[in-house]
């Protein structure tokens, strides 16, 4: 009876080792990326050792590499029987579930191992929208230039947005701000009537909420109505006295219609609300130009040109400033900004040489 | 009582609009441009118009030019099918009560060309005979033809050596070495074809932007005066740049005497070559400040105009363009630049959202100042879909001249159409100045200018030892300049008569500085006149 017991224990002592033997095998196997391999030693090591949880896990793995998710599934899920506090296969187990569309079941195993980002897509599609961008931001937080993070997040923060919209046009249809949502929308589609409409209802309701004269006169704007766009951003204006953007749209607009001085004077103001601002430096520079007064256009954009060495809107600063110094007899300076210009100018614009 | 009187007058003057719109009898024109499924470019480019007086009677009469058919898709060699006469180009007689007659055939003129798909127009003197000659371009080959004085023309493209080939669109006359013979200068538009057309656009198919197919040279000819041209244009400096020329327009913008070019190129800097008086030209927008918007972008330059808007003597130049653009007004400053100001004249606010052709600065009013006319329309003749705010059919601009600001003009017009050609005249001699425009795929539209009480004064000159036209010459009548010429708008031939509008003046002094140099005044001219100016011997 002792050596049959005897006998019993060492062959399930070499049955344990042969286990383990099968498990660093498939391990080197799956280090060389020979995915059939690692999983044929892996299964032989889960059917020797049913307890050995590392190669429930390994094998687990393996599958998701080969790309096999629904393979991985019942490793992982064995693994978890074993050890139910097993962060790794939590992890596994959430990717694999959720790579199959499985977003529900693979929540709370994404849950438990922590992880935000998987985590977060997962909620995109159980419709835990909140909870996603709360997610995703905590990852981004982490990884912030990841693409894929970058744009569920996006995604996530879109459909949170649609969806607070939808209550609100459904519950609230005749409310101000589900016609300003709707106008919001037709403004994106570039349907300019109909966002029209929906900013005059919405003002009806509410004429003095903030943002919705700054919006109408973007529409008026964006179908060259500049007369119609500054008398909303005029109003805008008067009742938030301290919105640098409104002060700035206005000015704009101003400047549109050849108001050089009342465009001068909106342009000030957007810059002394928010200082720096290279557009409006570049509009009070045009303004100041418009109104005759070459030296604070020269100053505008002298200053625009410091805070912004590159890009187009320095490239149409040395043009504007050549036009001004050419305008004033100063045919060098001109010449000089030109060549600043031409330097910094978008291919396509000059002429081609034969 | 008093007060209610004046408000009372000053509506109806308000109201009154400036054109009677009109559809004379006997004009039964139609462009055909025959826009395809292929939306090959040339489709959307045509056509001209010039109104000429070519049998010199005194009235003027019309030339129209038409596209061509299109084959969908066009096959190799491209033929453009133009033996049915709805695709010939049209010549129009005006008679004594203000109709048309179609006179296409007895001039000659009924082949327009096989090959050929029409696009614009220009009228000179280029023989000095005493009658005006034509020249249309097309994509393919140009022809010239040749007024014989009798009510006909003839072909004589082969002799001339003017055919051209390749995309021309715009074309003018004008005497760049001042030897009294007519030159010719024609815009080519890009190295295209057929075959080498394209597909632009995503969910809707367009025409391609400007930039899809490679830029190309205009041509300078030399008028030998024994009824041949010489191509000078690699000689001249004008094919030392390659643009995409779609408008021409001449005047001398540095009063040094010799006549200089302004080209409007789509989707790209604009050029101004500068006359070196040997024969030769320089470009010089960019240096001078009439190249790009006052941001430094590149302008999508169509139609242009070279002449004097805000009465300082010196010529000027607006440039028609697409939406978001806003039309160019660069004002010469008298040094050889030249500054933008379209936001100062207020053409802002008035064209951010139109796609200009055809332009002309024409005293409408008879006020003095030059108005702003402007044949409107988008390229892509499905922009609606593609862009909700911007519109295929526009209603044609008329902005009043306000001591050189502009504002929007009660035209009479309201129906919007696909406008490309202008043309400005006086076609029913009354003193106020008239417009002919094209539009693509109808009838041309005839506007004819309201008659007020102010004065007015419409001159021809002749020249004798310059150029029998004159073109080239600065006339000056009370404080106002034109630049002779009958070039300029856009595929476009003008009314070769200079127009002044004099406002309450009886009389005016008139000056001419001549292209020979002769300077000659005439004073306390009577108002409401048509005179002719003799040049001196």
């Amino acid at each position: 009876m002792i050596a049959l017991l005897l006998c019993f224990c060492f062959a399930w002592q070499t049955g344990l080792a042969d286990a383990r033997a099968h498990l660093r095998a498939g391990q080197e196997a799956d280090k060389n990326r020979q995915f059939d391999t690692a999983i044929t030693e892996f299964r032989k090591a889960t059917e020797m050792d049913p307890t050995l949880i590392e190669a429930f896990v390994n094998l687990g793995q393996a599958y998701m590499e080969k790309g096999e998710y629904s393979n991985a599934v019942t490793p992982l899920t064995r693994a978890l029987e074993l050890n139910c506090e097993l962060a790794p296969a939590h992890q596994l187990l959430g990717y694999a579930l959720l790579a199959q569309g499985y977003a529900k079941q693979a929540v709370p195993h994404l849950e438990k191992a922590g992880e935000q980002s998987a985590l977060g897509i997962a909620q995109i599609e159980t419709g835990q929208l909140s909870e996603a961008v709360r997610n995703l931001q905590a990852a981004l937080a982490k990884r912030p230039n990841d693409p894929d993070l970058l744009y569920y997040l996006g995604r996530a923060s879109g459909l949170l947005s649609k969806q607070s919209i939808d209550t609100l046009l459904a519950a609230y249809p005749d409310s101000a701000r589900a016609h300003q949502a709707l106008a919001e929308n037709y403004f994106v589609l570039r349907q300019m009537p109909q966002a029209e409409r929906e900013y005059q209802e919405a003002l009806k309701l509410r004429p003095n909420t903030p943002d919705l004269h700054l919006e109408l006169g973007e529409v008026y704007a964006g179908a060259f109505q500049w007369d119609k766009a500054e008398e909303e951003f005029r109003t805008e204006t008067r009742l938030q006295p301290g919105n640098a953007e409104a002060a700035y749209r206005l000015g704009n607009a101003l400047l549109q219609q050849g108001k050089a001085r009342p465009a001068r004077f909106e342009l000030q103001r957007a810059n002394q609300l928010l200082p720096n601002m290279p557009e409006t430096l570049y509009g009070l520079g045009k303004a100041a130009a418009l109104d005759g007064d070459a030296t604070a256009a020269q100053q505008a954009w002298t200053q625009l040109l410091a805070i912004e060495r590159e890009g187009s809107l320095a490239a149409q600063t040395h043009f504007a400033l050549a036009g001004l110094y050419r305008k004033q007899g100063k045919i060098a300076q001109a010449d000089r900004e030109l060549q600043e210009f031409k330097k910094l100018q978008s291919p396509g614009a000059q002429a081609q040489p034969q | 009582m008093r007060a209610a009187i004046l408000v009372v007058i000053v509506l109806q003057t308000l109201a009154t609009p400036t054109f009677d719109v009109k559809r004379p009898a006997g004009l039964d024109f139609v462009l055909q441009n025959s826009p395809t499924p292929q939306k090959y470019l040339i489709e959307t480019m045509p056509g001209g118009v010039a109104l000429l007086d070519y049998n010199n009677d005194g009235l003027l009469d019309m030339f129209l030019v038409n596209g061509g058919a299109v084959a969908s898709p066009m096959k190799m060699p491209e033929n453009f099918d133009r033996h049915d006469p709805k695709y010939w180009n049209r010549l129009y007689r005006q008679n004594r009560d203000g109709s048309f007659s179609d006179t296409t055939e007895a001039a000659g003129l009924a082949k327009a060309g096989e090959g050929n798909y029409g696009m614009g127009v220009a009228v000179g003197d280029y023989d000095n005979d005493g009658y005006p000659d034509l020249y249309v371009t097309s994509y393919g080959t140009n022809i010239l033809y040749h007024n014989n004085g009798n009510g006909t023309f003839t072909d004589v493209t082969a002799k001339a050596g003017v055919a051209a080939g390749g995309w021309s669109v715009s074309a003018g006359f004008f005497d760049y070495d001042n030897d009294g013979k007519l030159d010719l200068f024609v815009t080519r538009y890009m190295e295209w074809d057929t075959q080498h057309s394209k597909n632009c656009g995503q969910e809707w198919h367009t025409y391609c932007p400007p930039e899809e197919f490679p830029a190309t040279t205009s041509i300078l000819y030399h008028n030998r005066g024994d009824g041949t041209f010489e191509d000078v244009s690699q000689n001249a400096g004008i094919a030392v740049k390659k643009g995409r020329a779609l408008g021409v327009a001449f005047a001398d913008y540095d009063a040094d005497g010799y006549t200089d070019i302004f080209v409007a190129n789509d989707g790209m800097q604009q050029f101004l070559f500068h006359n070196n008086k040997n024969g030769t030209f320089s470009e010089r927008g960019m240096e001078a400040g009439a190249a790009l918007s006052e941001d430094g972008r590149r302008l999508s330059g169509m139609g242009a105009v070279f002449q004097d808007y805000d009465n300082d003597g010196r010529p000027d130049i607006i440039v028609t363009e697409l939406p978001r653009e806003i039309y160019g007004v660069y004002h010469n400053d008298g040094n050889g630049t030249f500054s933008y100001r379209s936001l100062e004249t207020g053409l802002g606010a008035l064209t951010s959202g139109s796609s200009g052709w055809g332009v002309g600065l024409e005293d409408f009013d008879n006020d003095g100042w030059k108005d702003l006319f402007v044949a409107q329309s988008h390229v892509l003749d499905n922009v609606e879909q593609i862009d909700p705010s911007l519109h295929y059919k526009q209603v044609p601009l008329l902005a009043f001249n306000h001591s050189g600001h502009f504002e929007r003009g009660e035209s009479g017009i309201d129906a919007p159409v696909a406008g490309r050609g202008a043309a400005f005249g006086d076609l029913n001699n009354d003193g106020f100045i008239d417009v002919v425009m094209t539009t693509l795929g109808g009838a041309p539209q005839i506007y004819l200018g309201h008659e007020n009480k102010q004065h007015w004064l419409t001159i021809t000159l002749r020249g004798t030892r310059s150029n029998r036209d004159g073109f080239g010459a600065r006339v000056e009548v009370k404080g106002q300049t034109r630049f002779a010429t009958s070039s300029g708008s856009y595929e476009s031939a003008s009314d070769k008569r200079l127009h002044f509008g004099l406002g309450s003046a009886d009389t005016a002094q008139v000056e001419v500085l001549w292209p020979s140099g002769k300077r000659q005044i005439l004073s306390k001219v009577h108002v409401d006149q048509f005179l002719e100016v003799r040049e001196p011997e």
